[in-house]
Parts: structure tokens; C-alpha cells; sequence
């Protein structure tokens, strides 16, 4: 389609692409420039090449400590989301309970509520009862909100696959749990995957909820590079934030080897 | 054990959680809303209401979320409409260019462009070198700094919305139409954009509420002076530790999400429908 159109037509989308392209990847190339400069100040583009800032990071208590904090929510919420929410899809699937439609919706409404609200909400909530937030309310609020992704792409998943199978491994003679473990849940392998991947992703850099229910000593990584730009940035957030982007663009690469970056956008 | 019982036991915890840890927060925060030291009050909304610095700040925020979500339509109309129509290796480089910044912290970007934006950023310097801009031009603490980067950081949630449509739409529509004499822009408009319709409508909800929600971004690059509304939200929580007034902002800004999206999902809804 695109070559039956004229020349100017055909270099004004070329224009258009090149464009968008420089707008989308402008923050992110930035960011790498800065942290891998030798100023002492934010510069791009950078004068003099060091990986300084990065061996300021390896050496800071903070950076350290809220990576360390932000990995382990994420890997909680990974492997709690995804066997929450596959477990919910595979009964939304089947239809068989009563309010089936409006289940998956429940199910959903995370998605569609501002994290900000829910944030506030939760705050709130937990102060009034347990007292002062702790990583279990980042494990608990992320996984919240990390389970519509799960659910969606299992669901999605589960729509394409073959209903009889399960039917006929009962005939089969199959008991139960075999059916579910060894029919069922292979079929939802592709979209457990994607919803893992999606859940540790935005548990990882989820800022909104981490603001919110932080406290001295529960400072996730996207909370400790907000601190600092808003008071006192320096090229080591940059090297932080590149390390950040390195983890993004090789969970894209494995998305990639295991399922496909286009199937995955789909989703 | 029944399939009734095996479901429910499926169920159950996602419920749980869903009802634990999601519901009842709302409810609390809906409470709160409306709690004085008396019992039900509605002095937290009045005195938001009442104010003209909070209804700019309302004003302001439902302005640059339609602006933000405008330009995301622009944008990602014809970037979606290309990455569907072209090869299959350039699709896949163009899903990643969409992909990677979305999969990015958005407190990562907003760096990106507190670093462009800057006063000896490399915008404001180009700006000034093309003799566009004077020497003490700034972007940063502007309204228009917090466009550019929520425009970046709400871009790909247009985009894949719009493109989940145009894949859909059958090229030899297209074709039949310029075999009839429309030209390429013309079949573009009177026969893609009215099927893309559904996608521009689902992508303009998504963008819009994030937009109107979001604090990150205009914190960093508006700064103080300029608040939107879920700014104001937080600066309640944990600056003047005003709770109650805080939850009655966020039932203002859900209130006013929900104004809008319900009536628009009715015309996409009523759109897909007929």
C-alpha cells in the first residue's frame, strides 16, 4: 500500500517516522549520554567518556539498597500475580460459575481505576489498621495492580485453545488436578509468560504507589531517582536510570526469543 | 470435589485479594471523602469548590489532558496506520521503537527530558541557535514542558490502541477505493479513519485518564508553581498531611474522568454496535 503512493506522499511518512522516532527515544538516549560523562554536572552531550557514575552507584548505600528493595517486591508480585490471576482466568474461562461476564470485569477494574486513587486509598486503609506501611504493602498493592495484565493475557491465550482437550483427557481417565496441570495450564503457558513479564516490569518501575506508600528504609529504585531529581540530581541518577534501561531492553529481547514482541504488543 | 468447587477454589484468592485490597481501600478513601470531626461533611469538597486556586488548578489539568490526548491522536494515528501497512521486518523494529519507551520508568523519561528541556538543554539551545527562541528562553516550569513529556509518555498507549484496529482493517477496502478514484489521502480519510474510529475513542479514554492522573511527570517538569490536580493530591498527602481533603480531590478528579469517559465509551459502544 504504502508503494503505491507518490514520492513527496512517501518521504513525508519517512519524515513523520524518522521524527517520532528521535521524540520517543530522545529521553532515553539522553539519559545513557549523561551517564557516561566525566562532568561533575548533568551535560549532554557529553564532553569526556568515564564510567565514574556508575562506580558511584556500585558504591552507594541508597542506590544499592533500593534496587535490592524493588527487586524483591518484584519477583513477590511476579510470582503472586501470576498464579493468582492465571488460577482467576482459567476459572473466568470455563464459564461455569454464575456472574461469569461480570467476573472478569471485577477482575479488570484495577486497570481502569487511576493508581493514584487506589494509592491514596490503600494508604489510608493500611495506616488505619496494620500501622506503618511495610514491603508487604508494595507486595500486596503490586500485585493488585498487576493482575488485570495477568488476567488479560491469559485469558487472551485460553480463547484460542482447543475446549475439547480437557474433555477429552477426562475421558481419558484424567482425575482433576491432572486435567488442570496437565492440560490446562500448558495451554496457558504463552500468556502466564506475558503476564509475568508485564507484572514484574511495572512492579519494577512503578512509581505512583511506591511514592505513596514509602517510608524511611522502604525506598524502591523509581522513588530513589525521584528524590533526587527533585532535589538534588547528579550524572549518577543518569547511570542508575541506564541501568534501568539495559534490564527494560533485555526483558524486550527475551519477550522477543520466548513469544514475540508483536504478539506481545497485541496484548 | 464438584467443578463448581474446583472453580471457586481458582477463584477465591484473586477475589479475596481483589475485595481486601482493592474495594475496601476505595470505600475507605470514599469515607474519608466525606468525614469531618462531626460525622458527614461535605466541607472537604466546598472548600475545594470554593476556591478559585483549586478550580485553576482543575482547569488546568482537564486542559492539558484534552491537549495532550489531541496531539496523541495525531500523532499516533498515521504512526499506527504506517506500522500496520509496512513490511514485516520494519514492523517489528517500530513495535520496539513503541514498546521500549513504554516499558521505561516513567520517572526514567521524565529525567530524559528534565535533561533536554533544561535552560542549557539541548532544545532551548537549538531553539536559540535557529534564532526561534531569546537567551534567557526556558522551557522547563512550563505548561508546555509537561506536554512534551506526558506526549512521550502516553504516545505508545495510543498508538497500540490504534493500531490493534487498523490491523483489522481488510487493505483491499483501501484498494477498492483507489481503484475508484480516491487518492491515497482521501482513501485515508474516508475510509480508514471512520473504521479506525474505536481505536482512536479507546485510546483517547486510556489517554486521557492517565493523563488527568498522573503527578510524576508534571511535578518534575512544571515544578511547584504550576499543580495539576493529582499533584495537588499528593502534595496533600505528604506535605499538609491533609487526608480527608486529599481523598476529596481524588473523588473530584474520578468524578471528572468518569464525566467524561462515560459518554464518550457510550459513542464508541454505540458506534461498534451499529
Amino acid at each position: 500500500m504504502v508503494r503505491s503512493i507518490s514520492l513527496p506522499l512517501r518521504l513525508a511518512t519517512i519524515v513523520f517516522v524518522v521524527l517520532t522516532a528521535v521524540f520517543l527515544l530522545a529521553p532515553l538516549v539522553v539519559v545513557i549520554g549523561v551517564s557516561v560523562s566525566e562532568s561533575q554536572f548533568i551535560a549532554f552531550p557529553p564532553k569526556d567518556f568515564s564510567l565514574r557514575w556508575y562506580e558511584a552507584v556500585i558504591g552507594s548505600d541508597a542506590f544499592v539498597d533500593a534496587a535490592w528493595i524493588s527487586l524483591r517486591v518484584a519477583v513477590l508480585v511476579t510470582l503472586t500475580s501470576t498464579l493468582i490471576g492465571g488460577a482467576a482466568a482459567i476459572a473466568i474461562h470455563r464459564r461455569a460459575l454464575p456472574f461469569s461476564g461480570a467476573l472478569a470485569t471485577v477482575f479488570l477494574s484495577p486497570l481502569v481505576l487511576p493508581t493514584i486513587i487506589y494509592a491514596i486509598g490503600m494508604l489510608m486503609l493500611w495506616s488505619a489498621i496494620f500501622g506503618p506501611v511495610s514491603i508487604v504493602t508494595l507486595w500486596i498493592s503490586h500485585t493488585v495492580i498487576t493482575l488485570p495484565y495477568v488476567v488479560r493475557t491469559t485469558l487472551a491465550v485460553l480463547s484460542e485453545s482447543n475446549p475439547f482437550l480437557e474433555e477429552a483427557a477426562q475421558t481419558m481417565g484424567a482425575n482433576r488436578f491432572q486435567r488442570l496441570w496437565l492440560v490446562v495450564v500448558p495451554q496457558c503457558r504463552p500468556g502466564l509468560i506475558a503476564g509475568a513479564f508485564f507484572a514484574f516490569n511495572i512492579s519494577f518501575d512503578e512509581a505512583v504507589l511506591a511514592l505513596f506508600l514509602r517510608k524511611p528504609g522502604l525506598t524502591t529504585l523509581p522513588v530513589q531517582i525521584y528524590g533526587q531529581l527533585e532535589f538534588s540530581p547528579d550524572p549518577s541518577v543518569a547511570a542508575v536510570s541506564t541501568i534501568m534501561i539495559a534490564l527494560t531492553v533485555t526483558l524486550i529481547l527475551i519477550i522477543d526469543r520466548l513469544l514475540g514482541v508483536q504478539k506481545f504488543a497485541s496484548s | 470435589m464438584s467443578d463448581r468447587a474446583e472453580n471457586t477454589l481458582l477463584l477465591l484468592p484473586g477475589l479475596l485479594l481483589l475485595a481486601l485490597a482493592f474495594f475496601v481501600p476505595i470505600a475507605q478513601m470514599l469515607v474519608l471523602s466525606v468525614s469531618g470531626e462531626t460525622g458527614f461533611t461535605l466541607e472537604h469538597f466546598a472548600r475545594f469548590l470554593g476556591d478559585p486556586y483549586y478550580l485553576n488548578v482543575l482547569w488546568r489539568t482537564v486542559r492539558l489532558s484534552v491537549l495532550i490526548t489531541l496531539i496523541c491522536v495525531a500523532i499516533g494515528f498515521p504512526l499506527a496506520y504506517i506500522m500496520a501497512r509496512v513490511g514485516p521486518r520494519l514492523r517489528l523494529w517500530l513495535i520496539v521503537l513503541v514498546i521500549l519507551p513504554l516499558m521505561t520508568s516513567v520517572v526514567v523519561r521524565t529525567f530524559g527530558w528534565m535533561v533536554l528541556l533544561s535552560r542549557s538543554g539541548l532544545v532551548p539551545d537549538i531553539l536559540r541557535d535557529l534564532g526561534l527562541a531569546g537567551r534567557n528562553f526556558s522551557i522547563m516550569q512550563t505548561e508546555a514542558a509537561i506536554v512534551i513529556g506526558m506526549v512521550q509518555v502516553l504516545l505508545p498507549f495510543m498508538t497500540l490502541s490504534i493500531l490493534g484496529v487498523v490491523t483489522r482493517i481488510d487493505p483491499r477496502l483501501e484498494e477498492a477505493a483507489r481503484t475508484m478514484g480516491c487518492s491515497f489521502l482521501k482513501s485515508l480519510r474516508t475510509v480508514v479513519l471512520p473504521l479506525a474510529v474505536p481505536g482512536i475513542i479507546a485510546g483517547s479514554l486510556l489517554v486521557f485518564t492517565l493523563s488527568a492522573s498522573s503527578f510524576v511527570t508534571p511535578n518534575l517538569l512544571g515544578g511547584a508553581r504550576i499543580q495539576v490536580l493529582a499533584a495537588s493530591i499528593y502534595r496533600s498527602v505528604t506535605q499538609t498531611l491533609d487526608w480527608p481533603f486529599a481523598a476529596a480531590q481524588a473523588v473530584i478528579l474520578f468524578v471528572g474522568v468518569l464525566l467524561i469517559l462515560v459518554p464518550y465509551a457510550r459513542l464508541a459502544g454505540g458506534r461498534s454496535n451499529g
